[in-house]
């Protein structure tokens, strides 16, 4: 009888489902960690997000203000907007178009990236508790799908970096790394949000992922964010006030 | 036929007794989450005795608040008679927070405040919740 009885625990969703609310208090150690890395470590992460772009930016103008002053007789703003334009549309270029499947992982990619975080009813939610500030969500069953899309890009963008040889030529060790700090949030919050096992350790290292990509954002490669308008502003002056041809 | 309808009726009130009970807190294991017309998440694991022995609370008013008027709360008032969603609507109002607002202030105000029970959104909100536990 007591084989029955363990075969029946075990077989019961007592083991593998999350511990129920009530028997909580024996994972306080746990909501230690939660209340530190939501806390605390969420406002450094924020602010250092923040002041790292803006400082990143400060420093591009400063820098090109004292070496480059010469771009300043050609940068226009019809130039710069009419190439802004051109790369923000799928297929409006000759490259996005020689490349469709890439165009489409990249728009896809890009687009949920920054999408499924901001529109997110348990981030709004958290940033309601927090600051009293909310604004619409999306439905939970989309937001996952777009979860899956970034996820599965990452890994088109992996594969891509390790078989396309113009790609490997300007791949470093810290690519990989930095695909992995943008992969991660968005897989350790399937996890939790699905909480098939391990449901607090995801959600914990879901926020610290979440922290950690912030922070690289603009320290490393992830700075495109910032840079990215600024360089296709400079190339669409570029080819068209001093080359007058096109640059898409 | 006479005699009977005494223990007849004494029949019926035992089972009455027993029918309310049944429906009473005791049984409770989920928050009632009707109020909410397309819920996102699984409706929140509770055990209203076992959570109150666990959390030491007398008092129905510690969660059962009344503010009045001016957004000042009522010490000697409760509201356990009444549903949450009878005072707290899907929307703010005032100062009055929505229902789901007023559901985590509550909960999970209290538990950060205690440094005790959950916080992390999935530990009440659980997926496939083992009731019989």
């Amino acid at each position: 009888m007591i084989h029955f009885k363990r075969l029946n625990d075990l077989l019961s969703r007592k083991y593998w489902a999350p511990v129920s609310a009530v028997k909580e208090h024996k994972g306080e150690a746990m909501n230690t960690l939660y209340n530190f890395v939501s806390g605390p470590l969420a406002w450094v992460a924020f602010i250092i997000f923040f002041v790292g772009c803006l400082y990143r930016l400060i420093r591009i103008l400063v820098l090109v203000h004292k070496k480059e002053k010469y771009i300043y007789t050609y940068m226009s703003w019809k130039y710069s907007f009419r190439s802004i334009l051109h790369w923000v549309i799928p297929f409006a270029t000759v490259n996005w178009r020689k490349h469709p499947v890439l165009t489409i992982v990249t728009f896809a990619f890009h687009i949920c990236l920054i999408i499924t975080p901001i529109f997110l009813l348990s981030h709004i939610i958290l940033w309601d508790e927090s600051w009293s500030v909310s604004w619409w969500s999306l439905p939970d069953s989309l937001v996952q799908a777009m979860t899956l899309i970034v996820i599965g890009s990452c890994i088109f963008f992996l594969i891509r970096r390790l078989i396309s040889p113009e790609v490997q030529y300007v791949t470093f060790a810290s690519d990989y790394i930095i695909l992995a700090i943008v992969a991660a949030p968005f897989v350790t919050g399937f996890m939790s949000y699905y909480q098939w096992f391990g449901y607090q350790v995801f959600t914990i290292l879901h926020i610290l992922s979440g922290e950690i990509m912030l922070i690289a954002i603009p320290f490393t490669r992830l700075s495109h964010m910032l840079f990215s308008p600024l360089t296709r502003a400079y190339m669409g002056s570029e080819f068209g006030g001093v080359r007058h041809a096109r640059d898409w | 036929m006479k005699k009977c309808f005494p223990i007849l009726l004494l029949l019926l009130t035992v089972s009455l007794f027993f029918l309310v009970y049944a429906y009473s807190q005791e049984d409770m294991r989920f928050i009632n989450a009707e109020a909410f017309e397309n819920p996102q998440r699984p409706p929140t694991v509770f055990n209203h005795d076992e959570h109150n022995e666990l959390a030491q609370i007398e008092e129905c008013n510690e969660c059962h608040h009344i503010y009045d008027k001016e957004g000042k709360r009522v010490e000697d008032e409760s509201s356990e008679d009444q549903s949450c969603s009878d005072c707290h609507e899907p929307k703010a109002s005032g100062r009055k927070p929505a229902l789901m607002k007023a559901f985590h202030i509550n909960c999970k105000g209290c538990h950060k405040e205690k440094g005790k029970g959950p916080v992390m959104c999935g530990q009440c909100h659980v997926r496939r919740p083992n009731v019989e536990d």
